[in-house]
């Protein structure tokens, strides 16, 4: 419903730029839709909450990082093709210089033993924040048999079956689309 | 098509492409993807993953220590564009075009359809990491410990969290 919406005024790219490398930046260890939500709704209230949460809703379920989506739309949105473009490569140049970086000094470290114990602590307590969105899934999903019926499919289709998870998806997400028409 | 230039656009493109369920789906597939073609040793992808979840940003950053592990500093750089360029393209098309459509119920259905399709692959790319960190039960007691604090403590900076598992993992080595 674009045309019964305020639209935001546009909002320079610069600025868009800049944020979104602050956030790239500073957003260790996750959140990241947590910290987008931070600058673009609460500090600058360059979106309202209400536009954010649909704009996350259409990220999530199209391919792709969820919040590298996330700043595609809101730039678009914000200052359309050239706002899309200054978000992205705001958002991502600090996450890939900084990992290649760390990728080098642990290289470098790597012969230690109590470093590679270290790092797989790490791995191991970043792999929680999985879980927990493997919970909240489930939670959500509870209750409703078709969902869990769903979220079943994909785990018995790619970790038991182990078919390809593309072909999983293509063969699970319509008849999925589909149940929710059909119950309208 | 040996190049492993080639390699990466060739398995990175589609998985950009197919990745329904965001970042776990990625590097669920990027694990798939190392472990058909024996690119690097499962332990080595499990250090490049505490290094992406270290790093500031998304853990698909995953993807370009890949790129790079496989080709230097062009396969990073490729490695970056394949994973992030196509969905993107295809986000920014979508967002465009059916944004006037928010509430119509084909819309609705299809957000709906969706996502638990993306818990079921965020389900499974758990899985599969926590089969490949290792035999013991430290590995998964950190994640379970985490998992806890995580959803006990939502204000608790991530990176507070990662930095107690690095010393658990310390703790636990130095006392079995």
């Amino acid at each position: 419903m674009r045309d019964t919406r305020t639209d935001p005024a546009p909002v320079p790219a610069g600025a868009l730029f800049l944020t979104c490398l602050k956030v790239g930046s500073l957003s260790f260890g996750g959140g990241l839709t947590g910290w987008l939500h931070r600058e673009f709704v609460q500090r600058r209230g360059w979106v309202s909450d209400d536009d954010f949460s649909a704009t996350l809703a259409i990220a999530q379920v199209l391919p792709g990082a969820n919040v590298v989506n996330l700043v595609v739309c809101l730039g678009e949105e914000l200052r359309g093709p050239l706002g899309a473009v200054a978000c992205v490569t705001g958002f991502l140049l600090p996450p890939v210089l900084s990992v290649l970086g760390l990728a080098l000094l642990f290289d470098r470290l790597g012969q230690f033993p109590a470093v590679e114990i270290a790092m797989l602590g790490i791995a191991c307590a970043a792999l929680g924040m999985l879980l927990q969105i493997c919970w909240l899934g489930l939670r959500r999903a509870k209750g409703s048999p078709r969902r869990l019926a769903v979220i079943a499919a994909v785990v018995v289709g790619v970790t038991v079956l182990k078919l390809p998870m593309i072909l999983v998806v293509l063969l699970v997400a319509p008849v999925s689309v589909w149940l929710v028409w059909r119950r309208g | 098509m040996t190049d492993p230039l080639w390699q990466i656009l060739w398995h990175m493109v589609p998985l950009s492409l197919a990745s329904f369920g965001g970042g776990p789906a990625i590097i669920a597939g990027l694990d798939v993807m190392v472990r058909q073609n024996g690119w690097i040793a499962p332990q080595d992808f499990l250090h490049l993953f505490a290094i992406s979840r270290a790093a500031p940003g998304p853990g698909t950053t995953l993807a370009t220590l890949i790129g790079w592990r496989l080709a230097g500093w062009t396969g990073a750089t490729l490695a970056s564009l394949a994973i992030y360029l196509p969905s993107s393209l295809v986000c920014y098309l979508v967002y465009r075009a059916t944004s006037r459509h928010r509430d119509r119920k084909w819309h609705r259905a299809m957000r709906e359809g969706l996502a638990p399709v993306g818990t079921g692959l965020v389900i499974s790319g758990s899985i599969a990491l926590i089969q490949i960190s290792g035999n013991g039960w430290a590995g998964p007691a950190i994640s379970v410990g985490a998992f806890l604090i995580f959803q006990g403590l939502p204000r608790i900076p991530a990176v507070l969290v990662l930095m107690a598992g690095g010393a658990a993992s310390l703790l636990l080595a130095a006392l079995s």
